[in-house]
């Protein structure tokens, strides 16, 4: 499989090019920064994953190029408000911004602990998408559209305060239809 | 070329005694280490420069990489933050005086194995060997605290006072709500003009009254640098990596139980070391093989200057093709003093400190080999311009959501202290 992670200048990318590595053992994954996406072809990707970064999702427009793609695409906190706001959805200031602290949401009947990092969030779903996940506070945890193979995660699967990343990799995979 | 050695059985205070006449006599660069702190290194002596890599604009990281590997031997030195900026593609058009990295090699070094109490002296020439073996011997064993010349009697200036520190401290909550940084240091500098001041001597008081894992003395032209770090960026230790980020400041005046519990239980804190534990991580992963990052001991604490400090152990394995410089150059500047996404952090930072950081939060760094490094994240750090006769010290405190401004600007001047108290000025109301 190949895996094309694009850098939205963060922080956290490795993390997540690491975890995407051991989650899909045989997958190559290359990591592009999103300054070079316009001369990128997003088709010739098995697997697009949006990553997190500083600022709002409206300072990324070139990510349309990857929606447009058709191909599944992950996003991550931004990576997800920018999936989010490509289809019509917006995001606002969140009250109380919540950085380095871990959260419980139910995910897939389940419970589990995930790693939070975002001053902003999701105030109004775009058109297809549906709601995955809330946390208790009924902030949107994750979101996605089975049909265009687009899915977000709000939180951190990346983190080293999230203790079933891989999980969520896996489960990435399987609802977008992957393989 | 092989490299012979003399080892001479010593005490670390005849060992230290021995290294501080060298400083003073023969412009020897120190590395000095307490024992038992978590990020304990090697305590280095570096005499005779024979070269030097002296880093301005053009410098690159192959530049640095010939420096230290092309020829044998370890390479002593700083790297400024104002290099870090470079590397990290952040602009800045403030006024810098010192260069913006300095190594040398050097003709011989002295060593300390704490373990056999000896002293190990390396050198090529066989009677610079014997010299400063016989100087070793000769060091004693007990040596008085010298009283520190020249130092300066009145308040600092301030790069940032307590409203301009406390409004940048507002300016970042701000930037913070906004998703542009998640957390950010901000620092001040406090200087003084003190021309007769002898500023070894003064690194020398510090390092009696307050020891600390990674003090380094090290003369770069007319400039010293005084630097008495408790951090470890980064060692590489023949490919294992070890970053050890603080975060997480509680000032004590007497040990006291419990005092460790309310910094670990302290969700601010926490969430303030797990960011940066999660930012290292990253740094490192560039160079570092798939599935060998972890962090063990997240929200450890040890005790340095009346300040209880929070930290974690990030770990990796360097990655084949890799060398300890790429790994180093790629994570540099280290992510506790920048903050979180680093880059954007550092424009803010660029934009609402006044002062150039200069050196102050680069890194002290030893390299002895393409798999092997040690290095310091330089805070608490000062530095000395010999023909100006200006002193200036920098602190700085890590911002996050629930920051309040006054307690960022009270935890800067804990941090600032020791500097402060040995100039027997300390004034939380220095403005």
């Amino acid at each position: 499989m190949d895996v094309l992670l694009i850098d939205n200048n963060d922080s956290f990318t490795r993390n997540l090019e690491h975890l995407l590595a051991s989650a899909l053992p045989g997958a190559r994954v290359a990591v592009e920064p999103y300054a070079r996406l316009g001369g990128l072809d997003p088709a010739g990707w098995d697997f697009l994953v949006i990553s997190p970064g500083p600022g709002g999702p409206e300072e990324y427009p070139d990510h349309a190029r990857v929606l447009a793609s058709g191909r599944p695409v992950l996003g991550v906190c931004l990576g997800m408000q920018v999936i989010n706001g490509l289809c019509g959805g917006r995001t606002s200031p969140l009250c109380g911004c919540v950085h380095g602290r871990t959260d419980v949401i139910d995910w897939r009947g389940r419970p589990r602990t995930v790693a939070r990092y975002h001053s902003l969030h999701v105030s109004e779903v775009g058109r297809g998408l549906s709601v995955l996940a809330t946390n208790a506070a009924g902030v949107v945890m994750a979101l996605g559209c089975r049909e265009r193979r687009l899915l977000g995660y709000q939180f951190h699967p990346e983190s080293f305060l999230t203790p079933d990343g891989e999980e969520f990799i896996h489960d990435a995979v399987e609802y977008l239809g992957i393989r | 070329m092989t490299r012979s050695s003399i080892s001479v059985s010593a005490s670390r205070a005849r060992f230290e005694a021995a290294a501080l006449a060298l400083a003073r006599e023969r412009g020897a660069d120190l590395v000095f280490s307490a024992p038992g702190c978590p990020a304990r290194t090697e305590p280095v002596v570096g005499v005779d420069p024979v070269a030097e890599l002296v880093f301005d604009e053009g410098t690159t990281p192959d530049d640095i990489r010939e420096f230290c590997f092309g020829t044998p031997g370890p390479a002593l030195g700083f790297i400024s933050y104002s290099y870090g900026m470079l590397l990290r593609g952040v602009a800045s058009a403030k006024a810098r005086r010192f260069p913006l990295g300095h190594l040398k090699k050097y003709a011989a070094r002295v060593e300390f194995d704490a373990d056999g109490e000896r002293a190990l002296v390396f050198s090529a020439d066989p009677a610079l060997r014997g010299e400063l073996a016989a100087r070793i011997e000769a060091a004693p064993e007990h040596t008085a605290v010298e009283p520190v010349r020249g130092l300066p009697r009145r308040a600092p200036e301030s790069s940032l006072g307590r409203a301009g520190y406390e409004a940048g401290v507002r300016e970042t909550l701000a930037r913070i709500r906004g998703g542009h940084t998640y957390q950010l240091n901000l620092s001040t500098r406090f200087s003084w003009t003190c021309p007769d001041l002898d500023p070894l001597a003064l690194w020398a008081s510090l390092w009696r009254r307050h020891p600390a894992p990674f003090y380094a003395w090290f003369s770069s032209g007319g400039h010293r640098v005084l630097s008495t770090s408790p951090e470890r960026f980064l060692r590489v230790a023949d490919g294992r990596v070890l970053s050890q980020p603080i975060k997480g400041t509680l000032r004590f005046d007497a040990p006291a139980p419990g005092l460790a519990e309310r910094l670990t239980g302290s969700a601010k804190e926490a969430a303030e070391l797990s960011m940066i534990v999660d930012l290292i991580r990253n740094d490192i992963s560039a160079h570092c093989a798939y599935g060998s990052v972890r962090v063990e001991n997240h929200k450890s604490v040890f005790a340095v200057d009346n300040l209880l400090q929070m930290y974690a152990d990030v770990r990796g394995e360097l990655r084949p093709g890799s060398d300890c410089l790429d790994l180093f150059l790629d994570a540099f500047p280290g992510g506790s003093v920048t903050g979180c996404p680093k880059r954007r952090s550092m424009e803010i930072i660029e934009e609402l400190e006044p002062h150039a950081r200069e050196l102050f939060c680069g890194s002290m760094v030893v390299v002895r080999d393409e798999r092997t490094l040690d290095s310091s994240i330089a805070i608490r750090t000062a530095l000395f311009d010999a023909a100006s006769g200006r002193l200036d010290v920098y602190a700085g405190s890590g911002i996050v959501v629930d920051s309040v401004p006054a307690s960022e600007y009270e935890e800067t001047l804990a941090k600032a202290e020791k500097f402060l108290d040995a100039a027997k000025i300390f004034d939380t109301e220095a403005t």
